[in-house]
């Protein structure tokens, strides 16, 4: 090879090294949108919307009840309450972009168990930043759960005696509404179409934070935190069982919260996520993926309907439904956090792969 | 025979590519390990972890504090820099080698074959006389300056890379590369929005197209590259084959650390009389090159001694170029029992691992046990006498679909690592 020759190629090699400066994690605008992320952007965006506008008049009746407390206007705040907390169900999935930008987190949002103590001395007149790091267990629905509900309507009537406790309350769905409106602006005027054209399966692809989201959303939150915590599969010195660690504990919602949950996952998984499933080749024990998928949600959907009511209350008497409804969600688990993470080919970490 | 060998192997060639090497590949050590530091990789692998997965062998390598680990890491892009510019270069290529295989050992989460062939380069770089020419060090030390080398110095590099091509493009001869296009299959689609060939990686016979052309590319390069007729030729086709994975693939450096060690081809010209004369080649170096080399290609085949699958029981996997060859995905559930009480519970990985520590040891064999004996010290330290470690883990490989890949009876605390022994509770692949 001749100089030329050797100048040629010290020319190529420099031009292929800076260009990976720019693109190899091409999770940018590349063009034209592609279909199934456009569906998967327009339903994310009507579930930030959806949970806007429940908050909305959440917050609405705080303040109405902050301002008269009434057993009429407790019931106005609490039935808004539940509305707001069963559409949040259908957002936790999402935990990426505009969701971590304004901390519409599952961590700032859905913490449980509530820290109780954090919020008695919050309204008790110690001073706090409602949305401050360390005020992450005293915030949110689990908060307003405790606030709303905890010991019945007497109890929670004289609760709110206090200045202190109206204004914590009206901060606290003040904060879901400001953040919540955000997220749901971001997403129908900039975040969607960002979304639709973030192609590929790099970290950092639209796929990738979706399902990376969405699986760790199922595997950490419903699988463990909203059933496999209070059944008690963890830890060696902790109670077998901690009922009081359900979600919803004070309103007994956690069975409907549970069933929200579970829908919606449905709900994104058949607003694309499926045809990227089915466009691979990938089987689970001789049948398409996707067909393996849509049978489990199947199952899940059926049986979430016939757990015990309340579920703290089933776990108490330790109701094998619980426990056999646990079996059924480990199974989804594998099939997504296995099976169809590995089907997309998505990657979770920035981290180089192996080379060629 | 001997003295044929001995001949060949010390014949006088021109230095140039030696110099060119040095210059190119330390140029893209240097970046790769700036990127490395800028990235906050240093901080996400070496000192936000609890724990660590070291190779067997160097579980007595912890990684130094946050200082320690950033020096490390600055002296040895140092030495990267100075190994490219030949300034100290003996001594910055063996501090180069040093704290590179340093932060190898200590966490095989990070293991990739691209550090492993930088390993074997900054140690061949480390007997290779590359910085007498164009170096800083003839400027200082002008008696240095040779315009030839003994040929061995520059064969060595030229085997490695050969060997590296050819093993990877064996390790490629499956049916499932071959016959299904796996894992290909499963990855070029995704990459439909590239611009230009985008389109076409939607198509199956692009799979078929990609995983065939990467064999024969890999299997025909040595030879390509090493005859003198076809050598341009072959290096059109490296510069193609890697700028094209490097658009494709997440994958680093490692393109660029192949387009400029193969340069070690070229640049061979008829010199001027020796300014040098060229030394005999000692036995006892002789005699290192050949186990050296020996080692080289015996460990890629190393496989063959156990049982089972290959890419599923990945037993003689790592240190083999076997590259892009599988898609695998895999979750554990840990469990430790209290033999004492009976009772058995959970564990909750990802408070003892990172995400990406978790990823990486949910789909291979000897992570797993690694973990379970850091379970097991855990336990015990928490007052379980003798705590039971077992698992359940689903692994899926190339789509296959997610079966038991360890056998959920066995207790992991009880089982231990070994040089080469076989898992017999890696459950086979059906």
């Amino acid at each position: 090879m001749g100089l030329a020759g050797a100048v040629a190629g010290f020319v190529l090699f420099l031009a292929a090294c800076s260009k990976s400066g720019g693109t190899t994690n091409n999770g940018g605008d590349n063009g034209s949108p592609d279909t199934s992320l456009v569906k998967l952007g327009n339903a994310i965006t009507a579930s930030y919307q959806g949970l806007a506008a429940n908050i909305a008049p959440l917050d609405a009746a705080a303040v109405a009840f902050a301002a008269a407390p009434s057993p009429s206007t407790l019931t106005a705040v609490q039935d808004a309450f539940k509305l707001a907390y069963k559409s949040w169900e259908t957002v936790s999935q999402f935990e990426f972009g505009p969701a971590t930008d304004k901390y519409l987190t599952t961590h700032f949002t859905n913490a449980f168990p509530t820290d109780t103590n954090l919020i008695k001395a919050n309204m008790g007149g110690t001073s706090y930043v409602i949305d401050g790091l360390g005020n992450f267990a005293a915030q949110g629905f689990p908060a307003l759960d405790y606030l709303l509900f905890a010991y019945g309507n007497d109890a929670t009537l004289a609760r709110f005696t206090t200045d202190g406790a109206r204004q914590y309350l009206k901060a606290l769905t003040a904060s879901l509404k400001t953040k919540s409106a955000d997220v749901a602006s971001t997403w129908s005027s900039t975040y969607k179409d960002k979304f639709g054209k973030g192609k590929g399966t790099d970290a950092g692809s639209s796929l990738s934070l979706l399902a990376n989201s969405f699986v760790f959303d199922w595997d950490v939150n419903l699988q463990n935190y909203e059933v496999g915590i209070p059944i008690g599969i963890y830890g060696p010195t902790t109670l077998p069982k901690a009922p009081a660690k359900v979600e919803g504990y004070y309103s007994g919602l956690s069975v409907e919260l549970l069933a929200a949950h579970a829908f919606a996952f449905v709900a994104i998984y058949n607003s694309g996520i499926n045809d990227k499933v089915k466009a691979s080749s990938a089987q689970s024990n001789g049948q398409p993926l996707n067909t393996a998928i849509t049978a489990q949600w199947t199952t899940l959907t059926t049986k979430v309907t016939t757990l015990p009511n309340p579920l703290s209350t089933g776990i108490q008497n330790n109701d094998p439904a619980i426990n056999a409804f646990f079996t059924e969600i480990r199974k989804m688990t594998v099939l997504l956090k296995v099976d169809m993470s590995s089907a997309l080919g998505i990657k979770i970490s920035f981290q180089d792969d192996d080379g060629d | 025979m001997m003295t044929g060998i001995r001949n060949y192997l010390i014949k006088p060639r021109s230095i140039a590519p030696l110099a060119i090497v040095r210059i190119v590949f330390g140029a893209v050590l240097f970046i790769s390990t700036l990127r490395f530091i800028a990235k906050g990789w240093v901080k996400d692998f070496y000192i936000t972890p609890r724990y660590h997965f070291p190779f067997y062998g160097f579980e007595w390598l912890h990684p130094l504090g946050p200082t320690g680990m950033y020096i490390v890491y600055g002296v040895m892009a140092l030495a990267a820099l100075c190994t490219s510019l030949g300034l100290f270069y003996r001594v910055a290529t063996v501090v180069f080698f040093i704290c590179f295989v340093y932060a190898g050992l200590l966490d095989k989460t990070y293991y990739l074959n691209h550090y492993y062939l930088v390993t074997l380069m900054s140690f061949l770089l480390i007997f290779a006389p590359a910085n007498r020419k164009w170096s800083v060090d003839v400027r200082l030390w002008p008696s240095l300056r040779a315009d030839q080398a003994p040929s061995w110095a520059i064969l060595m590099f030229k085997y490695q890379l050969c060997i590296i091509y050819f093993c990877a493009g064996l390790s490629k001869l499956t049916a499932d590369w071959l016959l299904h296009a796996e894992p290909l299959r499963i990855w070029l689609p995704a990459k439909a929005s590239t611009p230009l060939i985008g389109p076409l990686l939607r198509q199956e016979w692009a799979a078929y197209f990609f995983s065939w052309a990467g064999a024969l590319f890999d299997l025909s390069i040595p030879f390509l590259l090493m005859s003198r007729r076809t050598r341009r030729v072959g290096y059109v086709l490296v510069v193609i084959f890697h700028t094209l994975t490097a658009v494709l693939f997440q994958i680093g450096m490692f393109p660029y650390l192949m387009m400029s060690a193969t340069l070690i081809f070229f640049f061979d010209g008829q010199t001027v009389a020796t300014v040098q004369p060229v030394r005999e080649i000692k036995g006892f170096r002789l005699a290192l090159l050949g186990a050296y080399f020996l080692l080289q290609v015996i460990t890629p085949f190393r496989f063959l001694l156990y049982p089972g699958d290959l890419l599923w029981t990945e037993e003689g996997y790592r240190f083999s170029w076997r590259v892009m060859l599988m898609e695998k995905g895999g979750t554990t559930f840990f469990y430790v029992k209290n033999p004492e009480t009976g009772r058995k519970f959970e564990v909750n990985n990802r408070s003892f691992l990172t995400a990406y520590q978790e990823r990486m040891m949910e789909t291979q064999p000897d992570m797993m046990l690694q973990y379970a004996h850091i379970l097991e010290r855990y336990y015990k330290e928490q007052g379980v006498a003798r705590p039971e470690v077992t698992v359940q883990s689903y692994v899926t490989l190339n789509g296959s679909g997610s079966r038991l890949y360890i056998d959920s009876t066995v207790n992991l605390a009880a089982q231990q690592e070994s040089w080469f022994g076989h898992k017999a509770w890696v459950l086979p692949r059906k």
